[in-house]
């Protein structure tokens, strides 16, 4: 008897989850997330002993600025993109290469909810370990007394870090179905395309991810060189409904293809 | 799903939930200062309300015992009408007052001119012998009552105006003004509301930590405070912010400093304050006395910052004692 589709991804995502939390690829995502908890420490130790963390033109930054800097420089410029691409672009391709997309396959479930179950999986498995590790960089970081005054921000950027999480994930869920050496074009897309593209005039921009997310962005955004000056010329940021419209059918759309890449295709395993 | 999957997810959750809950408690309800951060300044800012546009401190006991100050005492005379309050409510402010913290609030449309009772505050810490001024205070035809569980102590003029009060908001810590300033001082406290929320004013008096008497706050408050007229106030540099801090010892150093609204601003005040202190170094020039003072002025800041200093060393009160010792043997 063939399950439904929700309730096969239900399945599947049960499965997946366990393998995905305590697979190797995890000790790699809590490396890349314990890197931002350190530093946030360290800025804490600096603020007990009467030091500061960062300047900008001779005058300390508050707590909030450095948060916004930790968020804007590590989280969503580095650690969500480079999560997505780990684990987006494995989500089949783990399958073929352990020779187990067979017994999957097999089972009498439509292929898209292996993908679909897969996919859920991933982004539970990321924000179990990614939204902590912002809330802990974030009490570190700021102090207590201006909790009130920006936790709203706070709650923006979580929100705002699920939603990279989901966007980037199913454009590297569609990757990993459709391409052969998913991984490569992946981290092309991430450390070669966006950047060159959100420097560049003109509406190529429109391709990344990066340009809605940045849109929504709730600090300002630190000057970190010629990237962000040139980018400060050049910025052409889309409303907030244009932006959370984008993202939304990047992440449909995307997650959509790839399961049908992976209903039609016919996947070889090398024996 | 396995045990220990199930266990990190709980673990994930509890730190999400509790980060959670921190925030929106903190949010809605405000949390104690002392609880897991430590905020700038003395702790009597838990009691300034949070819309305070001028906030004031002054360490009296470092100022009393300072050299400055025992250089002047001996110049004191006797004071009859000082001995007479010591007696009366039991306090020596040189021997009973730590610290004292003051601010300004203005009213909602920044003027605090028709409200004075609700405008100001005053903080003091030290020694007092509470139930010796509660006497005092009935004795004078004041009122003894309980607000939120701290003791209130007010007096109206004879004219019912102008309620004043003394609220014992701790053991070592009273608050003095207008009723409605005392009471809103003990709101701020209780409810964790208060100046310490502030952002910019808390990163202006984290700046001034060290020094043992300062005030900081809203330029616009004291330019309407002082209620200059509109051709004067069109006049003054557009200025968002100012602290001023100095510190006591032998001698007197300090430091003003201004944020103007845009860096052109700032950049005319400095262009103006560098011609005043030329022609203050010009007519301090013929004064030996006064050259050493003008020569500790220091015009800094960069960006939307100016900042004066001033270092008037113990050597300068030194030859001002001198001076008038040498004109009263004159005088003679």
């Amino acid at each position: 008897m063939s399950l439904g589709f929700w309730h096969a991804s239900r399945r599947v995502f049960d499965l997946s989850l366990g393998e995905m939390l305590w697979s190797r690829r995890t000790i790699f995502m809590a490396l890349v997330v314990g890197g931002p908890v350190l530093l946030a420490l360290i800025v804490r130790a600096l603020d007990v002993f009467g030091m500061t963390a960062l300047r900008v033109n001779g005058r300390a930054v508050g707590g909030i600025g450095v948060f916004g800097v930790i968020m804007w420089m590590l989280f969503l410029r580095f650690i969500v993109p480079v999560l997505a691409v780990f684990y987006g672009t494995a989500l089949m391709a783990d399958e073929v290469e352990d020779k187990t997309l067979t017994y999957l396959f097999t089972r009498p479930i439509a292929r898209g909810a292996v993908l679909v179950g897969k996919y859920l999986a991933y982004i539970t498995c990321t924000m179990l370990v990614v939204l902590p590790a912002v809330m802990l960089v974030y009490f570190l970081v700021v102090p207590l007394r201006e909790v009130p005054g920006t936790f709203g921000s706070l709650i923006t950027d979580l929100g705002l870090l699920a939603l990279g999480l989901a966007v980037y994930g199913a454009v590297f869920a569609f990757v990993g179905a459709f391409f052969k050496r998913p991984l490569v074009i992946g981290l092309v897309f991430t450390f070669g395309w966006e950047p060159t593209v959100m420097v560049l005039p003109g509406y190529l921009k429109q391709f990344t991810v990066a340009h809605y997310l940045q849109a929504l962005v709730p600090h300002a955004m630190p000057s970190d060189g010629i990237t962000s000056l040139l980018q400060g010329f050049l910025r052409d940021t889309p409303s907030m409904g244009v932006a959370l419209f984008w993202l939304t059918v990047y992440a449909v759309g995307f997650l959509w293809l790839a399961t049908r890449v992976v209903e039609r295709r016919e996947y070889i395993l090398e024996q | 799903m396995s045990k220990k999957t199930r266990y990190f997810v709980l673990v994930s959750g509890a730190i999400l939930t509790l980060g959670l809950g921190t925030g929106l408690v903190a949010s809605y309800m405000g949390l104690p200062v002392s609880l897991l951060s430590s905020a700038a300044g003395p702790n009597e800012l838990q009691y300034v309300p949070q819309d305070a546009a001028v906030v004031a401190y002054a360490n009296v006991r470092e100022v009393m015992n300072s050299e400055f100050r025992q250089r002047f005492r001996a110049m004191e005379p006797p004071s009859a009408e000082r001995d007479e309050f010591e007696q009366k409510t039991g306090l020596k402010i040189d021997r009973d007052i730590d610290s004292v913290v003051a601010a300004f609030m203005p009213g909602p449309d920044g003027l605090a001119g028709d409200n004075p009772e609700r405008s100001g505050v005053v903080l003091a810490r030290g020694r007092f012998q509470a139930a010796q001024l509660e006497v005092l205070a009935l004795q004078h035809g004041g009122v003894a009552e309980d607000y939120k569980g701290k003791r209130l102590l007010t007096h109206l003029e004879r004219d019912n105006s102008h309620p004043m009060a003394v609220g014992f908001v701790e053991s070592d810590l009273v608050a003095l003004g207008g009723i409605a300033a005392v009471k809103r001082a003990i709101d701020a406290g209780a409810d964790n509301r208060n100046v310490v929320s502030n952002n910019e004013m808390m990163r202006l008096v984290a700046e001034l930590d060290s020094s043992n008497a300062w005030a900081v706050g809203r330029f616009d408050a004291l330019a309407n405070r002082a209620k200059l007229p509109s051709e004067v106030q069109a006049q003054l540099p557009p200025l968002s912010w100012f602290s001023a801090a100095g510190h006591v010892n032998g001698g007197v150093s300090g430091v003003f400093k201004a944020e103007a609204l845009d860096e052109a601003s700032a950049q005319n005040l400095r262009d103006v304050l560098r011609g005043f202190l030329a022609m203050a170094k010009l007519q301090a020039g013929s004064r030996p006395g006064m050259q050493q003072m003008v020569d500790s002025l220091q015009l800094s800041g960069e960006g939307k910052v100016v900042a004066m200093s001033f270092n008037i060393p113990s050597e300068f009160f030194d030859a001002l004692e001198a001076l008038a010792k040498q004109k009263q043997l004159n005088g003679r």
